[in-house]
C-alpha cells in the first residue's frame, strides 16, 4: 500500500474534467466528419481540437495517477497511454463512421486489462491504478485519432492510407505518399505523447495549481497541433491546412499568454529581465 | 514534498491474479486459433507473446538509475526506464527493420545487436561522464563483490549513497537488456509485417493489389504496432521494478517472473487487436 504524497485541493473535480474531455473530444471528432459529408477539407482542424480536449483530461489523469509516486517518472505514464491507445485507435479506424466510439470502447477494454496487470499481477496496489490506466488508453486513442483526422482529413483507415494527387490533370491514387504510408502517424504519436506527459511533469511540486497545469496542457496541445497542421499541408488543400495553421497559432498564442500570466501569479518572484544589448561596432 | 514513498512490491506473487491473467492469455490464444486456424497469423500471435515477454524480461537487466543517479547518489544510467528501454528497443527495432527482407533470423539478429550496441554505447558514455567529468568511481550498492570481475565494491562506495557509477556487472546487464529488448521488438515487427500484413491487409483492408506502392502501408502499420507494444511492455516492466534497478545482481531482479507473465498477457491482448485489423 502506498502513501498519497500530494493532495488535490480545489479546482475542477476529476470526474467533471473526464466527462468534459470525453464528450468534447467525441463531439469535435464527429465535427471533423463534416469533411466527408460536405465533401470538403476545411473541417479538418476540429480533429486537433478533439486532441486538445483529450489532452486536457489526460493531464489531470496523470496528476491523479502520479500523485501516488509510481516510481517510474511521469513520462512513462504518457508512453503507456499512447502505446496502448495507438493499438486501439488503428483497429478502430477500420469502422468508418463508428471509429471514435469503437476507439473509446476498445481502448477502455485494453486499458482495463493493462491496469489489472499493473495493479494486481505486478502488485503496484495503487487504488486509482486500474481506472487511471483505462482513462489513459482512451485519451491516447482519442488524441491520436484527433491528430490523424487533422493531418489526413478523415479518421477512416482507407482515407488515411490513400493520397489523391493530380498529375497533368489526371487523378492518381498513391498509397506510398499518404498519411499512413509515410508513417506521419509516428510523428503524431510522439507529439501527442509529449503533450500528454509534459503539463504535470512541468508543474508538479508543492506549488502545483490545477488551473496552471490545465492551461499548460492546452498550450502543449495547441503546440503539437501546430506541428500537425504544418504536416497537413502535404495531404490537404492549401486553404484547409492554412485554416488549421491559423487556428493552431491563435490557440497557442492565447493559451501561452494565459499560462505565463498564471506562472507570474504563482512564482515567488518575477523579474522582467531584458537581454543584454551588445554595443555595436566592437 | 518531504517524503517520496514508492510502491513496496516485494518478491511475492499474487497467485489468484496471475492465474486469472494466464487464463485470459489462453482464452486469447484460443480465439486466435479459432479465427485463423494453424496459419501463419496464429503463429504470429504466439511470436508476439514471446517477443513481448522478451522485452519485459530484458528491461530487468538494464541499470536504470533515475534522478538519484543524475546526482551521483545511486548506480545506473541517469534516466527513467521508459526512455532507456524506448531508446534501446527502438534503435534495435530500426536496425532489424532494415534487415526485414533478409529473413527472420537475420532481422532478429540485427535488431538484437542494434539494441545491444545502443546500450553498450550509452553505458560507456555514462561511465566516461561519471569517472572523468564528475570524478565518481563505479561502485555497486547492492553487491559487496562484482559477480563477474570479483572486484570489491564497498571500499569505493561513498557514505550516504546507494553506490554510484556503473560497475561492470551493470554494464553487462545493460548490454544483455538491450539485446533482449531489440530481439523482442524486431520479432514483433517482423511477424506482423511478413506473416500478417503483407499477405492479408492489402487484399482485405485496401482492396488494392500488392504492389511496391502499397507496401509502405504494411511497413508503417507493423512499425506502429511494434512501437505501441514495445512501450506498453517496457512501462509494465518498469512498474514491476518500481523505477530503479542496478542490474542482474539487484535483489529486485528476482521479481522478473511477475513481469514476464504480465507482459506476455499484455502482448496477447494488444497482439490480437493488431492482428484483428486484417480480419474486420
Amino acid at each position: 500500500m502506498t502513501v498519497k504524497i500530494e493532495v488535490i485541493e480545489g479546482g475542477i473535480p476529476h470526474d467533471q474534467l473526464m466527462i468534459a474531455g470525453l464528450v468534447g473530444s467525441l463531439v469535435f471528432l464527429y465535427l471533423s466528419y463534416i469533411n466527408v459529408m460536405a465533401n470538403t477539407q476545411l473541417a479538418s482542424f476540429f480533429g486537433g481540437l478533439a486532441a486538445v480536449c483529450a489532452l486536457l483530461w489526460g493531464s489531470n489523469t496523470i496528476k491523479v495517477l502520479c500523485s501516488y509516486g509510481i516510481g517510474t517518472g511521469v513520462p512513462s505514464a504518457g508512453m503507456l497511454a499512447l502505446g496502448s491507445g495507438v493499438i486501439a485507435m488503428l483497429l478502430a479506424t477500420r469502422y468508418g463512421l463508428w471509429a471514435p466510439v469503437v476507439a473509446v470502447v476498445l481502448a477502455a477494454v485494453i486499458g482495463a486489462i493493462l491496469g489489472f496487470l499493473a495493479n494486481n499481477v505486478l502488485m503496484m496496489k495503487i487504488p486509482v491504478m486500474i481506472r487511471s490506466i483505462t482513462e489513459m488508453a482512451v485519451i491516447g486513442a482519442l488524441s491520436l485519432m484527433g491528430f490523424s483526422a487533422m493531418a489526413a482529413g478523415s479518421f477512416d483507415f482507407t482515407q488515411m492510407s490513400a493520397a489523391t494527387t493530380s498529375f497533368l490533370g489526371m487523378e492518381m491514387t498513391s498509397y506510398g505518399n499518404s498519411y499512413m504510408g509515410l508513417t506521419i502517424i509516428a510523428v503524431s504519436f510522439f507529439l501527442a505523447a509529449i503533450a500528454i506527459q509534459h503539463p504535470f511533469n512541468a508543474t508538479l511540486g508543492p506549488s502545483w495549481k490545477q488551473d496552471r497545469m490545465l492551461w499548460l496542457a492546452a498550450e502543449c496541445g495547441f503546440l503539437s497541433m501546430l506541428a500537425v497542421s504544418v504536416m497537413s499541408f502535404a495531404f490537404l488543400s492549401m486553404e484547409a491546412a492554412a485554416l488549421s495553421l491559423a487556428i493552431s497559432i491563435a490557440g497557442w498564442a492565447y493559451t501561452y499568454y494565459r499560462y505565463i500570466m498564471l506562472s507570474k501569479r504563482d512564482a515567488a518572484f518575477w523579474l522582467d529581465a531584458k537581454p543584454i544589448l551588445e554595443p555595436e561596432g566592437h | 514534498m518531504s517524503v517520496t514513498p514508492k510502491p513496496a512490491g516485494g518478491v511475492g506473487m499474487d497467485w489468484t491474479s496471475m492465474g486469472l491473467a494466464l487464463l485470459l492469455m489462453l482464452a486469447i490464444i484460443g480465439i486466435g486459433w479459432y479465427m485463423f486456424g494453424m496459419t501463419n497469423i496464429f503463429y504470429a500471435l504466439l511470436a508476439i507473446i514471446v517477443g513481448g515477454a522478451l522485452i519485459g524480461f530484458g528491461v530487468h537487466f538494464v541499470p536504470v538509475g533515475g534522478a538519484p543517479a543524475a546526482m551521483g547518489q545511486a548506480p545506473g544510467i541517469a534516466t527513467g526506464v521508459a526512455m532507456l528501454a524506448g531508446g534501446a528497443g527502438l534503435a534495435g527495432l530500426f536496425g532489424g527493420a532494415w534487415a526485414a527482407d533478409l529473413g527472420l533470423g537475420v532481422a532478429c539478429a540485427a535488431g538484437a545487436v542494434g539494441g545491444a550496441l545502443m546500450m553498450a554505447i550509452t553505458c560507456m558514455f555514462v561511465n566516461v561522464i561519471y569517472v572523468y567529468a564528475m570524478g565518481i568511481p563505479a561502485a555497486s550498492g547492492k553487491a559487496k563483490v562484482d559477480p563477474i570481475t570479483g572486484d570489491t565494491q564497498t571500499e569505493f562506495k561513498s557514505q550516504g549513497t546507494e553506490g554510484h557509477g556503473l560497475p561492470f556487472v551493470s554494464f553487462v546487464g545493460g548490454v544483455v537488456g538491450g539485446f533482449l529488448g531489440g530481439l523482442g521488438g524486431t520479432l514483433i515487427y517482423w511477424v506482423l509485417l511478413k506473416w500478417v500484413y503483407v499477405d492479408r491487409l492489402l487484399s482485405s483492408a485496401l482492396g488494392a493489389p500488392l504492389t511496391a506502392d502499397v507496401t509502405p502501408i504494411a511497413v508503417s502499420l507493423a512499425g506502429m504496432f511494434a512501437i505501441g507494444l514495445f512501450l506498453v511492455n517496457a512501462v509494465l516492466a518498469a512498474y514491476n521494478i518500481t523505477g530503479t534497478i542496478e542490474g542482474p545482481h539487484d535483489p529486485k531482479f528476482a521479481r522478473w517472473p511477475r513481469a514476464v507473465v504480465a507482459t506476455a498477457v499484455a502482448s496477447a491482448v494488444c497482439g490480437i487487436v493488431a492482428i484483428a485489423i486484417v480480419a474486420v
